[in-house]
């Protein structure tokens, strides 16, 4: 900025004073450009000073003392239909920390996003494959994505824990809603048949899968 | 992904249609939502020389009531039909069947005539036509048909329709003791299996019954037997759940692929019967 506020004021960059959002020779506080003004100037540079490019810009690092750890807790409410094995996502809870929320809109988007990731792979995507290794589930007539039909309507809540590593106290939301809500719903399936003797169920939670875990003595 | 080239003509009505495709000598097929063609067309197991296009012939589409029956033009969306007052209100069972097709963007553009014609086996539509005693509407170059639905679906995507006819619409006296039950295929939103079934009640006793299977064989079926069952039966849950029992035990060729075994559709189809004619019954 220096640089082509001294082009604009014709002066030495060692005298300028930059104050108050304003830039002038130091003694000539009269002759003063704003911020804005050398910045406009600065994209469009006519004539270019010598030894500069247009633009104004600069980057810098910053590296965290540590981590940030987010956390959570997602509880699903899923039913199972005795006759068929369909499983119903009924109800799904998700209170995640994510510190301080900048933007809560934003953070519940990520949350729901995710949500729909993580139940969609519980509940109805698989990549099937066959013994040949061709993939058989290689369009979207037979893999199934996630739409919001497939979806009760999510309930949300935050506990707020600051983070000490950056000055925002903020941490990562990305991944949130895909983490808690995947083991959560093939956990309350498997609570839900446990009747049947079963402790683990591989997703996807096909309703035949299910139906044989039930009729499992005539299936 | 990508469709062999074909030519485009859009036909102004079905008598142009008709002599369009006769003029293409078994070349062309006739477009019109193109939610069953058109992925054919782009795996190359389809591959005409010419579309013709028949959305927009005048008159094609609608649901009207005439003589005491319901008729519902070939080129219908499921949409709408999905959202007649007049099926909602006469007979729901088929506004119902084409709410639960596919997702909104198909509704929106798949028609009736076209899954008809197309007949995949896991089509919602066949069972529904079938339950309600359905006919098909269909002009020639010779003149008018007009199929009973159940001589209408006859193998794997074979219909009593030659290449150079043309579905116009269908026709039915509506039933309003009808009801669909359908277990999704939860990507395609095609049937598993669905029973589309029918009653005709009097006096707390079932006088007839009609029931259509889709989804477990090469093509949509009735269910005679458990039709049989239910004549002159007392209209009850117990009559229903004894007739269901066995339903689809007669049925030979059963689907199997990677959404459900062909034990596992074997076993639904009892469920789906019974659910469908549960259903049928509260409307009664």
């Amino acid at each position: 900025m220096a640089k082509f506020a001294s082009a604009m004021l014709e002066a030495n960059e060692n005298d300028l004073v930059f104050e108050n959002g304003r830039v002038f020779v130091k003694g000539a506080p009269a002759s003063r450009k704003s911020f804005a003004e050398v910045a406009a100037f600065a994209y469009v540079p006519v004539p270019l000073p010598p030894g500069l490019e247009p633009g104004l810009s600069e980057e810098a690092f910053f590296e965290p003392t540590n981590n940030t750890y987010p956390f959570g807790c997602h509880i699903s409410v899923v039913e199972v239909d005795r006759e068929t094995g369909e499983p119903t996502l009924l109800k799904l809870v998700a209170v995640d920390d994510a510190g301080h929320l900048i933007n809560p809109l934003i953070v519940e988007g990520q949350i729901h996003g995710g949500l729909a990731q993580g139940i969609g792979q519980a509940m109805i995507e698989e990549a099937v494959y066959n013994a040949d290794g061709q993939l058989v589930t290689g369009s979207f007539m037979d893999y199934a994505m996630p739409r919001a039909t497939d979806f009760p309507r999510f309930e949300l809540d935050a506990t707020v824990t600051p983070t000490p590593v950056n000055p925002l106290g903020a941490k990562g939301v990305g991944e949130a809603g895909t983490l808690g809500s995947t083991p959560s719903i093939v956990c309350a399936v498997v609570d839900a048949l446990s009747e049947f003797g079963v402790k683990h169920i591989d997703m996807m939670l096909r309703p035949e899968k299910l139906w044989r875990i039930i009729h499992g003595g005539q299936a | 992904m990508i469709p062999t080239a074909f030519e485009y003509e859009r036909a102004s009505s079905i008598d142009d249609a008709l002599a369009k495709l006769k003029a293409a000598g078994g070349e062309a097929k006739l477009l019109a939502g193109g939610h069953s063609l058109v992925p054919l067309m782009k795996l190359r197991l389809s591959e005409p020389k010419l579309l013709i296009d028949i959305a927009r012939i005048p008159g094609l589409s609608g649901i009207r009531e005439k003589d005491g029956k319901i008729e519902i033009g070939a080129g219908t969306t499921h949409a709408e039909v999905a959202s007649s007052a007049l099926l909602r209100d006469k007979c729901p069972v088929v506004a119902d069947a084409a709410g639960e097709i596919g997702d909104p963007q198909v509704r929106n553009r798949g028609t009736l005539g076209g899954s008809l014609a197309h007949a995949d086996p896991s089509a919602d539509y066949p069972a529904v036509m079938l339950a309600v005693d359905a006919e098909i509407h269909v002009k020639g170059l010779k003149g008018w048909r007009a199929v009973k639905a159940a001589d209408f679906f006859q193998d794997l995507f074979t219909v009593n329709l030659a290449p150079d006819e043309i579905i116009a619409g269908v026709q039915f006296a509506p039933v309003k003791a009808a009801a669909y039950a359908k277990l999704h295929q939860r990507a395609s939103h095609f049937a598993i299996v669905g029973v589309a079934a029918a009653l005709e009640v009097a006096q707390g006793t079932i006088r007839s019954a009609r029931v259509g299977l889709t989804g477990a064989s090469t093509h949509a079926m009735r269910l005679s037997s458990v039709e049989q069952a239910l004549a002159g039966k007392p209209a009850t849950a117990k009559t229903i759940e004894e007739a269901a029992r066995e339903a689809g035990a007669g049925v030979e060729a059963v689907n199997a692929d990677i959404h459900a075994s062909e034990e596992y559709r074997r076993a639904m189809i009892p469920v789906f019967t019974r659910r469908a004619l549960a259903a049928a019954l509260a409307r009664v």
